[in-house]
């Protein structure tokens, strides 16, 4: 059997549902080895952060072991070990993503290095340039195009919306494919639509399961309440400060606010802390195909990443009297300016913080979202927190019935999970083997999942055969298969049946005849030519059918099968009757041997 | 441990080990081990167990609950066996018989949480660390427990399977090092009992027939071999060589891919190296005997090697050539080839048929040709490669590849339909070729092998990858072609190739491709760093149209280009503006008009990256005195800090104070104050003029004022750098005694302005804003108040303070159980969620 292995390694474990890990995948398929994903931990800032590539290959160079790597998304624990895997291991093989992903990738990981290299003592860390060279060396796709790796490898991506860019991969090899979903949601959002994929029956799905049990409460509800809380807090008079990374959550936020701002025709102002806003929004408006059609078509009246009330920030702004929401990198509250503006605010008990994000150990974020209230501020002096605290999720990942769904729509003959817990994964796995008869595997981090796949190989008859072929027996029936014989080769990567004289004169070959031999022992003490005669006469009468020729040299032939008769050396009462017949005549030839074992009828003249 | 840990650390492990907590995050449980390792290695005396109790019973209640979470156990498990690595509490964990019940018989290892990998990775952890002593050797070899991390050898998880093989090499070094008194020897093979079982276990399964044992005691092996230089592992080999050796030839168990990683190992290994006869036969035997292929990396390892016999060298040559060998002959005719190899050592049968089998050909080639870019990039090279040969076959492989050659010989023509297009050999192929241009080639060959790159230069089916690497190999080759015409004074090809270089340039700087564009700048860039000194290249640049091209990228939709060409348009100047000898340029470099220009992108452009490139170039323009007068330079120095100080990036405000940097040391110096290695003349004249001069220059620039604000900056590295050019400020103007803070500060010129100014700094300089405008008395611009400033403010103690908390990533071990603690109770999980 062909065999299809995969290799999960490095999705780390999710920790009371906090599933940072850094999703790594490595594909086998065919012989082409793929990875899928580079991601980093951010939770770590020793070597553990990225993913110990020395597992992918003892021998040999990574950049000659791996055929291809590709891209989900634009999320650090999907990409953020990227630049360092082609910078700095030397991975020098091709990348792919989407488009929106391979421009918005970069801000985020600059985003990540800025505030990584902050840090006093920071080695092992990649630098612009590197993350320059690293993009330049993506290929970036369009939605169901295929994309050809090399002459036998080819992917595709699909829609997964989660974010901007997001995008489903199947990979194919010959027949054998394999769907990596990366993140995905099976619900539009505000500004995202429905991941979508055609039923491309992969051999293998593997799908993310951070939701793996949870149906969640709609968006929309979190939504409302994220809005509430912020009216609430300016209406009283206090500042919302929500600590974000550059690119993604920020944006979706941000037409959220829009809206609601518009519509309630609030005036607090909305200021957005980082440089990179405008770049970010660009990108929006350059991709808007890829947000939902309700954002695509209001674009052409008003365009939702154009907004009217968010204004850029001065940092003198945080001292102004008076209600305000600023949104503020970086979005753990561990330096920069998220980190100022909080000190200036957080013994206010009429402000609010909104944490949209998960915070790394050892952050402010991190202590304020455990409950913390009294920080330490560098050791020396203590800073009360009196502010309100708020954490609201708005991750985009698919729930069980979203992951059900998506089985559904592909009709893939097996299902791997990863990105979830255990527990919750063990009840999926038997509600999707259960519902849909396939084989579902949870390979624990590190660990290699072999599946065995039946491909159908598709083989190309020559005309002439077919001719020949139908020309035997009845008309051909579409209902009833049929039997072919031919010569099958393999030549130049395809299956060709042709007949064998064509074979052999394509391949340039002699022909050799293979023969059967059989020798049958009759009692007759006539003389030699007398029992060829009684042989004779007596297939003759039995084989009406066929032509059986007495030749001149006292030999007989039925068709192919040819008899002669000798003495037997010791006694001369037996005769030893050597019957051969080809390949082609086997049946036959079996069957004359077999009556000739049960001897000569008498009176055969 | 401190106090407050040692209080903390009993609530951590009761919470810990309440199984109706939510769990912990990971990064938590791995940072409380990382401490705890920390503990026991600064201080291996310590007794963590008797002076915690609370560690026992944490490790005694997680053993007694029915039902443990897996991340919890195999915590404890690695947490026990760093406790244990210590003597003293391993004793007292195996008189609590906690130790047998987390390792042995009658723990995790024969529950069904075994299946679990964590737990099983756990207890490979946590015997590894436990492994410093002998009587934990004896707990491991008398409780069964080789047997186990031999099975889990095959374990399906890679990171046990690998955790334990490495963990029986340390268990069977330790048993080696530390229970024998006299080395063993090839007479005398008295091993100790644990290193005797194990190595008996090794040679069982080499024996075994079972392709996968044979696989993991070869893996065992390597990494032995490889982290293990002392003389007993010699006697090991000796004992299972002849088995080894057998693997060559056998086919049935696949051995021979890491039979050439464990001999690679040995042959780094001193006690292989020195050994005269077998290990080498056994090393030319698999240089013949494995495929070229697996062969590899053994070749390329031994031709590293300064101790090998000369023998092995040429043959692992061979092997590693042959493919280049038959690239050469498959391209020529039979009668001109002159060769790489001498027919007589080489077989080129096998490696003819890998590279006409389309499967194997690329892999082969760029297999070869990353050992070669490796063996090359090495400065002292134990070997001589024939470079010559080796570029003739390089150029013919690029040849194939973009379809520019087709010979007649049937492998020739097999080979070039295979390799056509083929990036990830032209890839390759580009990095060794610039590699080579180090080493002395055959210099005739120079002007064909640009023909290729030009070729490669201007095919439109060359991917943006493969162009930057013909980029980086032409700019290599240019390099080289300069001090060639140097020394035989053959300028007209020279001109030639740079017409033609340029040529393709500026059809580059053009394309639609940004990646491209931005490696034509960086191309760009790099040439005119290495060349600027001569004059033929100067004058084909210029002559060119691609100094506009570039100038006209500065105005590109894409961010990184921009900043390529910020930095192209910086170097350019050196060339242009900045030249001694300027030639004649008419209006079309007009200076003003590019710094004008360089300005505007560092005050508008939305983005980073080519606001950063342009602070950079402008450090780099006065640090080599190109910004003219001093006059002019206050002027510049001061616009570009007004501009930079409000930059919403860090790391451009780094670069202006960078400047400012620079411009100060070059100010006291050019006015005599002290040594600058950034001065453009130096001085000897010193007095207090030059002094007061200097300090005004200072004052008029704004300085000071950037550098106060930057002290208060949100992002650490600014603060710091700012402090650091403010200390140098106050020894260049105090050089002798700094002045005692003591010194007035209520009724001081400055007075109140100044005392405001110490006290914001020393209440916490980064939690407050600077004051925006001299409401309070700060006058930055007054060279009293600061000299006042300077001589007042403690400036030591900032720094400190600045550099002590580097980070506001609270790492110490305290803030982590408060972590910890502070979940404790929390009901809800925050649900992950990430950027």
């Amino acid at each position: 059997f062909p065999e299809m292995s995969y290799l999960s390694f490095f999705c780390l474990g999710p920790g009371a549902g906090q599933d940072v890990g850094r999703s790594c995948i490595l594909v086998s398929i065919a012989g082409k080895n793929v990875m899928l994903d580079c991601g980093m931990h951010m939770g770590y800032n020793d070597d553990r952060r990225f993913p110990d590539f020395s597992y992918i290959t003892q021998n040999g160079r990574l950049t000659d072991f791996l055929d291809c790597v590709i891209i989900s998304h634009f999320h650090l624990d999907h990409c953020g070990a990227l630049p360092y895997f082609s910078e700095m291991v030397g991975y020098d093989g091709p990348i792919y993503m989407t488009h929106p992903t391979k421009a918005i990738c970069p801000i985020l990981l600059e985003d990540y290095r800025k505030i990584t290299v902050d840090k006093k003592g920071e080695t092992n860390f990649f630098t612009s340039q590197m993350i320059k060279d690293c993009m330049k060396k993506v290929v970036a796709v369009h939605l169901h195009q295929t994309v050809q790796v090399d002459e036998e490898l080819e992917i595709k991506a699909y829609y997964a919306g989660h974010v901007l860019g997001a995008a489903m991969f199947q990979i194919k090899v010959g027949c054998e494919s394999v769907v990596y979903t990366g993140d995905y949601n099976m619900t539009p959002d505000r500004h995202l639509g429905a991941a979508w994929i055609d039923k491309c029956r992969p051999d293998l799905l593997i799908t993310e399961s951070t939701y793996a049990t949870t149906i969640r409460d709609s968006k929309r509800c979190r939504e409302r309440d994220f809005l509430k809380k912020v009216h609430e807090t300016v209406e009283r008079g206090g500042k919302v400060l929500i600590p974000v990374f550059a690119l993604g959550r920020a944006q979706e936020l941000c037409i959220l606010l829009e809206t609601f701002w518009e519509r309630m025709n609030l005036k607090a102002p909305i200021y957005f802390s980082t440089g990179l806003t405008e770049k970010a929004n660009h990108y929006y408006k350059l991709f808007i195909t890829w947000t939902n059609q309700k954002i695509r078509k209001t674009f052409v009246q008003r365009n939702m990443f154009e907004f009217k009330h968010i204004k850029a920030f001065d940092r003198a702004f945080a001292d102004n009297p008076g209600p305000m929401v600023v949104f503020a990198t970086p979005g753990m509250l561990h330096a920069g300016q998220s980190l100022q503006i909080f000190r200036k605010w957080a013994g206010n008990e009429k402000n609010m913080v909104i944490m949209p994000g998960y915070c790394v150990q050892g952050t402010v974020g991190h202590k304020i979202l455990s409950g913390q209230r009294k920080l330490e501020m560098e050791g020396r002096q203590i800073l009360e927190v009196k502010m309100q605290v708020e954490y609201m999720s708005f991750s985009a990942h698919a729930d069980a019935k979203g992951i059900m769904q998506l089985i559904r729509q592909a009709e893939p003959r097996n299902v791997l999970l990863v990105h979830g817990e255990a527990k919750k994964m063990e009840f999926l796995k038997q509600k999707i083997e259960q519902e849909f008869h396939v084989s579902c595997y949870m390979p624990a981090n590190g660990e290699t999942t072999t599946i065995f796949t039946n491909p159908s190989i598709p083989v190309d008859i020559s005309l002439g055969l077919l001719k020949r072929e139908t020309a035997i027996g009845l008309l051909p029936d579409a209902k009833k298969p049929k039997l072919m014989h031919g010569t099958l080769m393999m030549k130049d990567n395809s299956f060709r049946l042709v007949s064998p004289e064509q074979a052999l004169k394509e391949l340039g070959l002699a022909e050799h005849q293979l023969r059967f031999t059989c020798r049958v022992h009759i009692q007759d003490p006539r003389k030699e030519h007398e029992t060829v005669l009684r042989v004779y006469n007596h297939l003759k009468g039995v084989l009406k059918d066929y032509s059986v020729q007495h030749l001149p040299d006292g030999s007989i032939t039925v068709e192919s099968i040819l008899i002669q008769a000798t003495a037997h050396s010791e006694d001369q009462g037996t005769k030893v009757l050597l019957v051969s017949w080809t390949y082609q005549d086997e049946e036959l030839g079996s069957y004359l041997t077999s009556l000739l074992k049960k001897g000569l009828p008498q009176g055969t003249a | 441990m401190t106090r407050e840990c040692s209080l903390l650390l009993p609530r951590v492990c009761a919470a810990l080990a309440d199984p109706r907590q939510p769990s912990s995050d990971d990064t938590c449980l791995e940072k409380l081990l990382d401490w705890f390792r920390g503990l026991t290695k600064c201080d291996p005396t310590v007794n963590l167990v008797q002076d915690n109790p609370c560690l026992t019973e944490f490790i005694a209640s997680v053993l007694a609950l029915p039902e443990p979470s897996p991340s919890i156990l195999s915590f404890t498990l690695r947490l026990a066996g760093i406790l244990a690595a210590s003597e003293n509490c391993f004793q007292h964990l195996q008189q609590e018989k906690l130790l047998v019940r987390l390792f042995g018989r009658d723990g995790p290892l024969n529950s069904a949480l075994w299946e679990d990998a964590s737990v099983r990775s756990g207890w490979v952890e946590g015997v590894h660390s436990m492994m410093h002593h002998q009587p934990a050797l004896h707990f491991l070899c008398s409780g069964g427990g080789i047997d186990v991390i031999f099975t889990l050898q095959g374990d399906p998880s890679l990171f046990v399977a690998s955790a334990a093989s490495q963990l029986l090499v340390h268990v069977l070094t330790l048993s080696v090092e530390s229970e024998t008194t006299k080395p063993p020897s090839a007479k005398d093979c008295d091993w100790p009992a644990c290193a005797q079982m194990i190595i008996k276990r090794i040679e069982d399964s080499l024996q075994s027939g079972s392709a996968s044992h044979i696989e993991q005691s070869l893996k065992l092996l390597t990494h032995l071999f490889g982290s293990c230089h002392a003389t007993w592992t010699e006697v090991l080999w000796l004992g299972i060589a002849k088995q080894v050796e057998s693997f060559l030839m056998e086919e049935t168990v696949q051995a021979q891919p890491m039979l050439a990683n464990l001999l690679l190992n040995m042959a780094w290994s001193p006690v292989f190296c020195d050994t005269e006869g077998s290990f080498w036969a056994l090393v030319t035997s698999a240089l013949e005997h494995l495929t070229p292929v697996q062969v590899g990396p053994l070749a390329a390892g031994v031709l590293r090697l300064y101790k090998c016999p000369q023998d092995v060298r040429i043959q692992a040559l061979t092997v590693l050539l042959q493919p280049m060998d038959c690239i050469l002959r498959a391209a020529s005719q039979p009668l001109e080839y002159a060769g790489l190899l001498d027919e007589s050592v080489s077989d080129p049968a096998t490696v003819e048929s890998l590279l006409s089998s389309k499967s194997s050909c690329a892999s082969l080639l760029c297999q070869t040709l990353a050992h070669l870019e490796k063996l090359l990039s090495l400065i002292h090279l134990p070997v001589d490669l024939p470079y010559t040969s080796l570029l003739r076959s390089l150029m013919t492989i690029l040849q194939f590849c973009n379809g520019c050659l087709s010979p007649a010989s049937p492998l020739g023509s097999t080979i070039s339909r295979i390799l056509i297009d083929c990036f990830r050999v032209q890839r390759s192929a580009l990095d060794v070729l610039a590699a080579l241009s180090e080493r002395k080639c055959c210099d005739t060959l120079v002007g064909s092998l640009f023909d290729v790159l030009l070729a490669y230069l201007e095919s439109p089916n060359s991917s943006p990858t493969v162009l930057k690497k013909t980029f980086q190999a032409t700019s290599k080759w240019l390099v080289h072609l300069q001090e060639l015409s140097c020394s035989n004074s053959q300028w007209q090809q020279t001109e030639k190739i740079l017409k033609d270089v340029f040529l393709v340039l500026q059809k580059r700087l053009c394309s639609p491709c940004w990646e491209v564009r931005d490696s034509s700048l960086e191309f760009l860039t790099v040439l005119i760093k290495c060349l600027r000194d001569q004059e033929e290249f100067r004058q084909s640049l210029l002559s060119s149209e691609v100094p506009r091209l570039a100038e006209n990228l500065l105005e590109d939709p894409e961010s990184y280009v921009r900043a390529s060409a910020v930095t192209a348009v910086g170097h350019l100047a050196f060339i242009t503006y900045f030249a001694p000898e300027s030639p004649v340029l008419g209006n079309q470099y007009n200076k003003e008009n590019t710094v004008a220009k360089l300005q505007e992108i560092l005050s508008t452009d939305p983005e980073g990256f080519p606001r950063r490139a342009v602070i950079s170039v402008f450090n780099k323009w006065l640090r080599q005195g190109c910004t003219g007068q001093l006059e002019d330079t206050e002027q510049f120095v001061s616009r570009v800090i007004q501009t930079v100080e409000h930059d919403l990036d860090w790391e451009v405000r780094l670069g202006g104070l960078k400047l400012v940097e620079v411009f100060c040391s070059q100010t006291i110096c050019q006015l005599g104050l002290s040594q600058c290695p950034y001065a453009p003349v130096t001085s000897a004249v010193t007095s207090s003029v030059h002094h007061n001069e200097s300090l005004q220059i200072l004052c008029r620039a704004k300085v000071f004022s950037f550098l106060f604000r930057s002290l208060c900056d949100c992002d650490k590295p600014v603060g710091q750098r700012a402090c650091d050019i403010l200390l140098g400020l106050r020894s260049g103007f105090y050089p002798i005694n700094a002045p005692q803070h003591s010194q007035g500060t209520a009724d001081s010129p400055a007075g109140h302005g100044m005392a405001w100014l110490q006290r914001t700094l020393r209440q916490g300089s980064l939690a407050q804003n600077f004051p925006t405008d001299g409401g309070n008395g700060v006058d930055f611009q007054d060279p009293e108040s600061m000299m006042l400033a300077l001589g007042t403010i403690d400036l030591e103690e900032l720094h400190d303070e600045l550099n002590k908390s580097s980070d506001h990533v609270e790492k110490s071990p305290q803030s982590l159980l408060q972590d910890i603690l502070a979940t404790v109770g929390t009901v809800e999980e925050n649900e992950a969620d990430c950027y």
